[in-house]
């Protein structure tokens, strides 16, 4: 049977990375007696997908995944049982049983929703901090470096920004919300989005990301974008 | 934390919050388990697991663990002015009753000395009062504690199951009763296994170790190596931590016996583990199906020095690969032997999962792995490999050493014309009976004379001998098909050489060393030559006196102040029959005697 079921990843444990949290879930599924099921084959891997990956250092509300299981288990057990077998930090929510047919969620991603936090070198005001957001969803094109295969090279991120507006700045903390564009080909990274503000504000520091949605289209048992 | 975390290369090494890791309310005193390596090293350290248990276990004790922190982690550390802190409740070692060291490999003594600074702690014993944690240290390294003796307050020799309960209770007692360290070291010094190296001194004469004087009357005149009689009711891992980030040896680690018979005369662990203690059947099958069970690992390891070696190998093995099998478990045994292998048991192995084959003949010809007593012919070799081809396997590793006594160019060669018949096994057999893209992975290291073995009194080879050793090998193995050569870098075997042998000079020489910027010697991206030559030139000893001179059989050693139950006169015996080429053998075929008066209160085979 597939389960599809969102976990949410604070505190340190988003310095874990997505590897790290492949295993961590295999295990968990072991301890809490729910065993994966396995892809035949010469080498064989638990069937177990994500939606898409987070970036190590950030905490999440709703990542996504889903996972094929040995034995038949409703959402609420699945749900109770993970969590008992899961580190502080990791936390199952709004678990469903995906019928034959349903299509896999990276196919139905299609954005993302972030509060940025900058920790800025020098003060900002949130009259500063709204006109650095305006600055970049009012122009046509946003160019940063984006690293590639071939190189660094420049980018124009516009296109995948779809919202952003300031949510508040004190002193040297300065926070955004921002909805980019995310699926299986790519999309916007809340770090890019940092960088293109702390530019915009004329000031350095360090930043946090917080995913507080992934958005898909095509069902309404997952979060929608609007 | 945040700030710190974000500045290096793999934050989850000092995040902490694994699964079954502990967390306590209500205690009264604090262990810090360290580790002078990485958490991915630290982490898969079968010694820390079982300790990190035994002492938790204790009513009101909370151990936590403190890994050495890599360089970027360091440099941030210093940048923002933290000091190092424990996983658990992230606090600095300062705040800790105990901080103790698990030592395994010399090349880790800078890392202690990081740990120490950037904790605000004096790195010598003689510097730190009452107000200071105790530091402890213990681990294999241990049997040699002269290269660390001013530095650490309280030296363990020996097992720690028993022995570290009984530290911690004898600190705590003390520290209710508000003595002072020297009194609580007197008391220390009554447990069997402590050695506390401030109550001895060393006594050089003409620029050598001459003999050790006892300074305190508390004090035994040789601290005696501690054991655990009973391996099977001993204390074991329990709930075995499951890291987040991938660590060395990721898996349940199960360990079937203590000690190994066989009498390797390189081999310091098999003598310093003596006597053999195994755990039954019955034992290891639930502590197997408990840890598999608690930590959600599918693979399981069974650990010894030489797991092919327990008695009930062969009705063992097929149960716990039986019972594992149910679960996609697979079962690795690390450390076969090659005339224990049995052609059974590689299939049944290879049912659950293909692991690496890995033999260690250890030297080239019979006549030299006669000098070394590692009692494996080269028949044993060829029927183990032949097995294991028929069988499927198309790779195998074989470990060798180069720079042992008596070695002659003959030797070395004979290494690659082993690797040879290796390969010829392979390609003799007929093409749909074996496997595509062999490989035989010839891994050579460096021999580096150790404390308590056969060879303690030996010289090590010179570098540039070395390296011409290696050359001569990388020839002779041209033509062999499929073989690759790994040579380790013989530069970093030298200071190892040193550091094994040391004696207490060698404090002011380590902490010089890290002053000049030595850490993760063993890290060849770290390692200092240069600096480490400068730390000796300026302390006025040479590397050359320590690592490439030979002793004199009579001469004193600054390690015999402890006694770790093997006597010195075995250890002559086994030193003239190796310059013979004569083998002695597996004690387990009768005693070789090599516990002298100790036998009858120690020995029990």
């Amino acid at each position: 049977m597939k389960i599809i079921a969102a976990f949410e990843k604070t505190k340190e444990l988003s310095y874990t990375s997505h590897l790290d949290v492949q295993r961590t879930l295999q295990r968990a599924f072991r301890r809490a007696d729910l065993p994966l099921a396995f892809s035949k084959g010469f080498n064989p891997h638990p069937k177990l997908s994500f939606a898409t990956a987070l970036a190590t250092g950030y905490t999440s509300s709703g990542e996504w995944i889903e996972v094929e299981l040995d034995r038949d288990v409703t959402p609420e057990d699945f749900t109770e049982r993970v969590n008992a077998a899961l580190p502080k930090g990791m936390r199952f929510h709004s678990a469903f049983i995906a019928d034959d047919g349903f299509p896999t969620l990276s196919k139905m991603l299609v954005a993302a929703k972030y509060i940025i936090t900058l920790y800025t070198d020098t003060p900002v005001t949130m009259e500063e901090l709204g006109s650095a957001i305006r600055a970049i969803t009012e122009s046509e094109e946003v160019i940063v470096e984006k690293k590639t295969k071939s190189g660094i090279k420049p980018a124009n991120i516009r296109p995948e920004i779809l919202e952003a507006e300031p949510i508040s700045a004190s002193d040297r903390i300065a926070v955004a919300a921002i909805v980019g564009t995310l699926n299986a080909a790519g999309g916007l990274r809340a770090e890019t989005f940092a960088r293109a503000l702390f530019e915009r504000l004329q000031t350095n520091g360090r930043f946090t990301a917080h995913r507080i949605a992934l958005c898909f289209e095509g069902s309404d048992r997952l979060p929608r974008l609007r | 934390m945040d700030m710190l975390l974000s500045r290096v290369e793999k934050p989850a090494r000092y995040i902490g919050s694994e699964w079954n890791m502990e967390r306590k309310e209500v205690y009264d005193f604090r262990f810090a388990l360290c580790f002078p390596d990485v958490y991915e090293i630290g982490m898969s350290h079968l010694g820390s697991r079982i300790l990190y248990r035994v002492l938790n276990d204790m009513d009101g004790v909370y151990c936590e663990r403190c890994y050495a922190p890599w360089t970027d982690m360091e440099q941030a550390l210093r940048a923002f002015h933290e000091p190092l802190f424990t996983l658990e409740t992230k606090s600095p070692l300062k705040d800790f009753d105990i901080v103790g060291f698990s030592l395994l490999y010399e090349m880790c003594y800078t890392n202690v000395l990081t740990m120490l600074e950037l904790s605000g702690i004096p790195f010598l014993s003689s510097e730190r009062d009452e107000s200071n944690p105790l530091i402890v240290a213990g681990g294999p390294c241990t049997v040699n504690p002269e290269p660390i003796a001013d530095i650490v307050d309280v030296i363990l020799i020996g097992d720690g199951e028993e022995l570290e309960p009984e530290l911690v209770e004898c600190v705590r007692q003390a520290k209710r009763e508000g003595i002072s360290k020297a009194a609580m070291l007197e008391r220390l010094a009554g447990i069997k296994g402590v050695y506390i190296p401030s109550f001895y001194r060393p006594v050089y004469e003409n620029g050598r170790y001459a003999r050790t004087e006892r300074l305190n009357a508390h004090a035994p005149e040789h601290p005696v190596r501690r054991v655990v009689r009973d391996l099977d009711t001993a204390k074991y891992i329990g709930r075995q931590l499951v890291p987040h980030m991938q660590i060395v040896h990721d898996r349940v680690a199960v360990e079937v016996m203590r000690g190994c018979t066989r009498g390797c005369r390189f081999c310091q662990a098999g003598y310093i583990y003596r006597p053999v203690r195994e755990r039954t059947e019955e034992t290891l099958l639930r502590q197997t199906r408990d840890l598999v069970t608690c930590t959600g690992y599918d693979e399981v390891s069974l650990l010894s020095l030489s797991t092919g070696d327990y008695s009930e190998l062969h009705t063992l093995l097929p149960r716990i690969i039986d019972d594992m099998a149910e679960q996609k478990v697979s079962v690795s045994l690390p450390s076969l032997r090659i005339d224990s292998l049995l052609k059974d048991d590689l299939e049944k192995m290879q049912t659950v999962r293909k692991g690496g084959l890995t033999f260690a003949p250890e030297a080239g010809t019979q006549r030299m792995r006669d000098v070394i007593n590692k009692n494996v012919t080269e028949d044993d070799l060829l029927r183990a490999v032949t097995d294991a081809f028929t069988a499927g396997w198309c790779g195998v590793k074989l470990y060798f050493m180069i720079g042992l006594p008596t070695e002659t160019d003959e030797d070395v060669v004979g290494i690659a014309e082993l690797a040879g018949k290796v390969s010829n096994a392979f390609y003799r057999l007929p093409k749909d009976k074996r496997g595509s893209g062999f490989r035989v992975t010839v891994s050579v290291s460096t021999f580096v004379p150790k404390p308590w073995t056969a060879f303690q009194w030996c010289a090590q080879d010179r570098q540039e001998e070395i390296v011409r050793k290696q050359q001569l090998l990388k020839t002779a193995l041209k033509g062999v098909r499929g073989a690759e050569l790994h040579c380790h870098p013989s530069v970093l075997s030298v200071l190892e050489a040193v550091f094994s042998r040391g004696d207490r000079r060698l404090n002011s020489v380590l902490i010089d060393a890290y002053q000049r910027g030595c850490r993760f010697d063993s890290w060849a991206e770290h390692f200092k030559p240069d600096a480490w030559a400068e730390a000796f030139e300026a302390n006025g000893l040479r590397m050359d006196e320590y690592a490439h001179r030979e002793r004199a059989i009579d001469e004193p050693l600054p390690w015999e102040t402890v006694d770790v139950l093997v006597t010195p006169a075995y250890l002559k015996r086994e030193w003239a029959k190796a310059q013979q080429a004569k083998t002695t053998k597996d004690c387990r075929q009768g005693c070789n005697g090599c516990f002298g008066e100790h036998c009858e209160d120690y020995c029990r085979v």
